[in-house]
C-alpha cells in the first residue's frame, strides 16, 4: 500500500498552487480562478481524511524534512507532524476551505465583486498556510505560518481596500495580532535557549525535556535566566507563548479586532475569522499541552481569562444590531470556552468544541452571507424579519448552526460545551482561578442562547420590516449546497463524542473522539490525552451523587439555562414585530455597545506609549538606518571619486591598460625571480 | 640558421613600434594600423616559436589571426565611417561621450 504519509507536503502545497495560478492567471482564468482553488481545497480534502484514515490505521509521522539552518547548539527546522490531534485539523480546515471556496462563487462571483483573482489567491494562501501550521512538527516552524496566517488574514479583511472601513480594519487586526505575537516570538526564543529545540514530539522534544527537568525527576539540565526555579521559568515561556494564542484566538485583552475583521467578505469571516486562523491558537496551546499541563499556575491564567472571555464577549453580543457582529462575538466567546476547556485539563473537550463550533460557526457565518446576498449587502438585523418563509434552506440550516451555538440537545454545541463545563466543573475544587473560570463559563450559557436566538428571531421571524426582506434576492446552488453540508454537520458532529450517553447508559466505546486523541488507533507516544492527565496538576473529583450524577446535574444546568436564555429571546424578540428592548438597559447597552471602551482605552495606551516608540523611532531612523545608510553613501562618494578615471578619451584607456600590463609583468617578473 | 632570439626582437620592436602609434596619434586610421601593427608582431612570435620546435600548430594558429585580423579591420573601418559621419572628423579624442 502506498504511504499517505509520503503525500502530506502536498496537503499544504496544492492550495500553494491554487494561490500561484490565481495570482499569476487568474485573471484569464473562469471566474476569477475559483475552480483552481475548489480543486485544490478538495484536493487537500480527501488528502487529509487518507491521511487521517492512515492515522486510524495505527499510523503516525513524525519527520524533519528540510534543515534550513543548523549550529552546534540547535538546528532549526521544517517537519511534519501528524498524529490524532493534527490529521483531525486538517481534514476540519480543509473541508471548511472547500466549502468556503464554493460559497464563495456564490458570494462574490454572483455578486459581481471585482479583483476575484486577488480574493481567490489570498484564500489559497491562507489555506496553505494554516495546514502547514497544523502539520508544523516544531514551534518555530508553527510561528512562522501562525505569521502568515495573519498575513493572509490581513490581505483578505483588506480586500475592499478602496472602502475606508477595511483597510483599517485590517490595519487593527494585523497590529493587534501582532503585539500578542512579540510575546510568542520572544516565547521561541525562549525555548531554544532553554531545550536547545523547538520540536513538538519526541524523545528529544521540549515538552519531554521539561518533564524530565522538573524536580521530582530532575535528570535533564536546562537553562534559566538568572538561576530562576525551573518551574517558575516554565510558566513563564507558557505565558509567553500564550501571548501569541490570545491575540489570534481574540481572547481577552486582544479580542478588540475579530469584531472589526468583520469588515472582510463573509466568507473570508467564516474561514478564517470562526473556523479555523482563530482556531490556532487553542490549537497551539493544543499542540504543546503536554508543555502547559506542567505548569499550573499557566493552566489556571488559560482556565481563567478563557473563561472570563467567554462572559465578556457574551454580554457584548447581546445589543449588537448587526448579524456579523453578534457572530464575532459569539465567535470570541466560544473561543474563550476552549480555553476554559483547556486550562481545566479538558484537552479532549476542548479540541471536541474547536471541531464542532469550525462546523457550526462556519455554517453560522456562510447562513449570515447568504442573508447579506438576499438583503443586498444590508446587515442590520433591524431591517430583516420574516425571511423564514423567503429562505428556507438558509433558515432551517442557520437555524441547526444556532441550536447548536445555544448548546441545545442534541445538537453539536451541546455536547462539547457540556463536556468543557463539566472538565471545568470537577476539576474545579481547590483551584479558585479555575473556579472563577467555571462560573463565568456557565454564566455565558444563558447569554449565549440569549443573543443567538435574538438574532435568528430578528433576522427570521416575525414580519419583513423592509421593502428587502419582504422580496430577498434568491440564493442558488452554491450558497445553498455548503449550508447543506455544515447544516448536516451541525447536527451530528456531536455524536463523535457522546461521553454523558457513555457515563450514564455505560455504554463503552462510544466516545470516539476521546479514543482517538488517546492513541487508540495510532499516534505518538507522549502526545496522547491520557500522558496529558497523567502529569496533569488536577485531579477530578465528582461534585454529586457519584460521576453520574455529575455528569447529569451538569448537563441538566447547562441546557436548563440554555433553554432559559432561549426562552427569554423568544420571549422578547419573538413577537410579530419585536420592540428594541435593549433600549431599556440605557446606560448599560451604551458601555456594551461600545465594547466596554476597550478600543478607547487601547487608543489611549498607545498615545501613552508614544515616547517609547519615539525613542523606538529615533533609535530605527538613526542607528539601524543610520548604519546601512552610512554604507550606502561611503560607496557612493568613493564612486563618485573613482568614476572620474572614466574620461571617455581612448587614448588614455590605451595607455592604462599598457601601464597595467608594464606592471604586472613586473610584479610577476619580480615575483618569478628573474631579476634575482 | 637565425637564433630565435632576433625573431624575438624583431616582434618586441614591431609590438613597441604598434604601441607607441596607439599612445600618441590622434587619428583612427593610425590606429587602426598601430593594432595591426601589435598583432603581427605576435604573428612572427607564433612562427618563430612554431618553426624552432618543429610544430605546425604556431603557423596555422598565425593563419587564424590572419583572418582575424581582416575581419578586425572590417569592424574598424565601419566605426571609423561611422565616427566621420557623426563628428565630421576621426580624431579619437573628440568623442568623449561614453564616460560617466
Amino acid at each position: 500500500m502506498v504511504n499517505a504519509f509520503a503525500y502530506v507536503p502536498a496537503v499544504v502545497l496544492l492550495p500553494f498552487f491554487s494561490f500561484l495560478i490565481a495570482l499569476g492567471a487568474g485573471r484569464y482564468l473562469p471566474k476569477g480562478g475559483a475552480f483552481g482553488g475548489i480543486t485544490a481545497t478538495a484536493g487537500s480534502l480527501l488528502l487529509s481524511l487518507w491521511v487521517a484514515a492512515a492515522v486510524a490505521g495505527g499510523g503516525e509521522y513524525n519527520e524533519t524534512i528540510y534543515t534550513w539552518a543548523g549550529g552546534e547548539q540547535f538546528e532549526l527546522t521544517f517537519g511534519l507532524l501528524i498524529d490524532p490531534l493534527s490529521a483531525l485539523m486538517l481534514v476540519i480546515v480543509s473541508l471548511v476551505a472547500v466549502l468556503v471556496h464554493v460559497f464563495s462563487l456564490g458570494y462574490m462571483n454572483d455578486e459581481g465583486e471585482t479583483g476575484l483573482p486577488r480574493y481567490y489567491a489570498g484564500l489559497g494562501l491562507f489555506t496553505a498556510s494554516m495546514l502547514g501550521f497544523v502539520v508544523a512538527d516544531n514551534l518555530l516552524m508553527a510561528f512562522m505560518f501562525f505569521e502568515l496566517v495573519g498575513l493572509c488574514s490581513y490581505l483578505l479583511i483588506g480586500f475592499h481596500f478602496r472602502e475606508p472601513g477595511p483597510p483599517s480594519a485590517a490595519k487593527k487586526a494585523f497590529l493587534v495580532t501582532r503585539f500578542g505575537d512579540y510575546f510568542f516570538l520572544v516565547g521561541v526564543v525562549a525555548v531554544f535557549a532553554t531545550f536547545g529545540t523547538a520540536a513538538f514530539a519526541g524523545e528529544g522534544s521540549f515538552p519531554a525535556l521539561a518533564a524530565a527537568a522538573l524536580p521530582p525527576d530532575g535528570s535533564v539540565d536546562v537553562w534559566t535566566p538568572g538561576g530562576l526555579d525551573v518551574g517558575t521559568w516554565f510558566t513563564v515561556i507558557g505565558l509567553l507563548v500564550l501571548g501569541g494564542v490570545i491575540g489570534k484566538s481574540a481572547q481577552f485583552p486582544l479580542h478588540t479586532w475579530l469584531p472589526d475583521a468583520m469588515e472582510g467578505p463573509t466568507p473570508v469571516s467564516a474561514l478564517i475569522h470562526a473556523a479555523t486562523m482563530v482556531a490556532a491558537g487553542v490549537y497551539l496551546v493544543a499542540r504543546m499541552y503536554g508543555f502547559y499541563t506542567l505548569s499550573p499556575t499557566a493552566l489556571a491564567v488559560i482556565a481563567f481569562i478563557g473563561g472570563f472571555t467567554a462572559l465578556f464577549a457574551a454580554t457584548m453580543g447581546v445589543v449588537k444590531d448587526e448579524l456579523k457582529q453578534v457572530l464575532a462575538y459569539s465567535t470570541i466567546s466560544q473561543y474563550g470556552y476552549m480555553m476554559l476547556a483547556l486550562g481545566a485539563g479538558g484537552y479532549v473537550a476542548a479540541v471536541f468544541h474547536l471541531t464542532t463550533h469550525a462546523f457550526f460557526k462556519a455554517l453560522l457565518f456562510l447562513g449570515a452571507g447568504s442573508v447579506i446576498i438576499a438583503m443586498h449587502h444590508n446587515e442590520d438585523m433591524w431591517d430583516m424579519g420574516g425571511l423564514k418563509s423567503r429562505m428556507p434552506v438558509t433558515y432551517y440550516t442557520f437555524l441547526a448552526g444556532s441550536l447548536a451555538l445555544a448548546g441545545i440537545f442534541p445538537f453539536a454545541g451541546f455536547w462539547s460545551k457540556d463536556e468543557i463545563l463539566y472538565e471545568a466543573l470537577v476539576h474545579a475544587p481547590g483551584e479558585p482561578l479555575l473556579f472563577g473560570g467555571y462560573l463565568m463559563g456557565l454564566l455565558a450559557v444563558p447569554v449565549t442562547a440569549f443573543y443567538t436566538f435574538r438574532m435568528v428571531f430578528l433576522t427570521f421571524h416575525g414580519e419583513p420590516r423592509t421593502e428587502t426582506a419582504r422580496d430577498p434576492e434568491p440564493v442558488r446552488w452554491n450558497v445553498k449546497g455548503p449550508l447543506t453540508v455544515l447544516g448536516s454537520l451541525a447536527v451530528v458532529t456531536g455524536l463523535i463524542n457522546m461521553v454523558p450517553v457513555k457515563t450514564v447508559f455505560e455504554l463503552k466505546g462510544i466516545d470516539y473522539l476521546h479514543r482517538w486523541l488517546n492513541n487508540e488507533w495510532g499516534g505518538i507516544e507522549g502526545l496522547s490525552s491520557h500522558h496529558y492527565a497523567d502529569i496533569g496538576p488536577y485531579s477530578s473529583q465528582p461534585i454529586v451523587g457519584g460521576e453520574v450524577g455529575t455528569v447529569l446535574a451538569g448537563a441538566a444546568v447547562s441546557l436548563g439555562l440554555a433553554l432559559a436564555g432561549l426562552g427569554l429571546a423568544w420571549q422578547l424578540y419573538g413577537g410579530a414585530s419585536p420592540a428594541e428592548h435593549t433600549a431599556k438597559l440605557g446606560g448599560i447597552k451604551d458601555v456594551l455597545y461600545n465594547n466596554y471602551y476597550l478600543d478607547e482605552l487601547q487608543v489611549w495606551l498607545a498615545y501613552r506609549t508614544e515616547d517609547v516608540a519615539g525613542v523606538a523611532d529615533v533609535f530605527d531612523q538613526g542607528i539601524i538606518d543610520g548604519v546601512v545608510n552610512g554604507v550606502s553613501s561611503v560607496s557612493l562618494a568613493g564612486g563618485g571619486r573613482i568614476r572620474l578615471i572614466q574620461t571617455g578619451l581612448v587614448s588614455q584607456y590605451a595607455g592604462m591598460i599598457t601601464l597595467g600590463l608594464i606592471a604586472l609583468l613586473v610584479i610577476l617578473s619580480v615575483g618569478g625571480g628573474w631579476f634575482l | 640558421m637565425v637564433p630565435p632570439q632576433w625573431y624575438l626582437f624583431l616582434a618586441a620592436a614591431v609590438f613597441c613600434i604598434g604601441l607607441f602609434g596607439i599612445l600618441t596619434r590622434r587619428d583612427a586610421l593610425y590606429f587602426l594600423m598601430s593594432v595591426e601593427l601589435m598583432m603581427n608582431a605576435a604573428n612572427i612570435n607564433f612562427v618563430a616559436f612554431a618553426f624552432y620546435y618543429g610544430d605546425l600548430t604556431g603557423q596555422v594558429f598565425a593563419l587564424f589571426v590572419i583572418a582575424l585580423a581582416a575581419a578586425e579591420v572590417a569592424i574598424g573601418i565601419g566605426i571609423i565611417l561611422v565616427l566621420y559621419r557623426n563628428f565630421g572628423e576621426i580624431d579619437v579624442t573628440v568623442p568623449t561621450e561614453m564616460r560617466w
